[in-house]
């Protein structure tokens, strides 16, 4: 087991006329658990290229995230996502299935709850049909993101050639 | 002007082989850009025993509390929205759907909470569904254009 603590501030002297601060602070514990924390973490950072280098095919949306039958089945997942570029113009559009949840401009971060409700396949390399993987596409310019994915079960794909 | 910051904390020391600790902040603008967003909803509570859709932010409404049509009213479309599940984790096996339009985020588990971007436009409402008929309370927050 192990204890992961996300902690959210949001702070404005300003945007009121009383000064607004808030802190919330959650561990993150597996499904129907009430002290078992997730113990799994995939943390990556990668170039979100705007042409989809280096082939420099058309740009589109991958699946940054890729759903599963093992993380529909483990319903309780955390996503931190944050786009690193300094520029305030370059952005990241975050969606999920047919769904845009927001857009991440240079120095903004999300963190979600995330349940996988639809799965479609148990093949990590089939991105095709509706699902719930968390896909992302870059504008503007190539965006340089991190992410983390704290959860409790993934799906390693067989290998092919052994 | 308004100058609104939100920091994250991510921190474990046995999540791994080394202490994992990820700490950043951004300052809330507008999309595209370093102006501030000026607009909120304010801090609201709400206490539940639905167990049907509960829709916390009507995008891009033209007619309610945030529409254009209501005195001096701004139609929400696009901002960051902050959400917390105030129960207690309880046996863990309840919490709060949190839904996009029609697509399910995830699960809100009680203490549980939720920082994102959203685009909304009309149809992309944001909304909650309890699993259960426990009194639930939660507190939200939006910050729009």
């Amino acid at each position: 087991m192990a204890t992961t603590t996300a902690t959210c501030t949001l702070s404005s002297a300003d945007i009121l006329s009383n000064a607004i601060s808030l802190s919330s602070t959650t561990t993150l514990y597996k499904d129907g658990t009430t002290s078992t924390g997730l113990e799994q973490l995939n943390y990556h950072r990668l170039l979100l290229t705007t042409n989809n280098a280096p082939t420099g095919t058309a740009a589109t949306q991958f699946d940054l995230i890729q759903d599963s039958a093992r993380m529909n089945a483990n319903p309780a997942n955390y996503v931190y996502i944050i786009n690193k570029n300094t520029d305030v113009t370059d952005y990241v559009k975050i969606s999920i299935n047919s769904e845009i949840i927001g857009s991440l401009y240079g120095g903004d971060w999300m963190f979600i709850p995330w349940s996988d409700a639809i799965t479609d396949t148990e093949d990590a390399g089939d991105q095709t049909g509706d699902d719930s993987s968390i896909e992302a596409q870059a504008f503007v310019h190539d965006c340089e993101i991190e992410y983390a994915l704290f959860h409790s079960g993934e799906l390693l794909v067989t290998a092919g050639d052994s | 002007m308004a100058t609104t910051t939100a920091t994250i904390t991510l921190a474990s020391s046995d999540i791994a082989d080394n202490s994992f600790s990820i700490s950043n902040t951004s300052t809330i603008t507008k999309a595209g850009s370093a102006n501030d967003i000026v607009h909120t909803t304010g801090l609201t509570r709400i206490t539940t025993t639905a167990t049907a859709n509960v829709v916390l932010i009507n995008s891009g409404d033209t007619a309610g509390n945030y529409g254009a049509s209501a005195a001096g009213g701004n139609v929400i479309t696009k901002g960051k929205f902050f959400i917390q599940n105030l129960n207690d984790r309880g046996d863990g096996s309840k919490y709060v759907t949190l839904l996009q339009g029609a697509v399910v985020i995830g699960r809100l588990y009680g203490g549980d909470w939720a920082f994102f971007p959203s685009d909304g436009a009309a149809g992309d409402d944001i909304e909650i569904t309890p699993s259960s008929t426990t009194e639930t309370t939660l507190e939200y927050i939006m910050f729009y254009e």
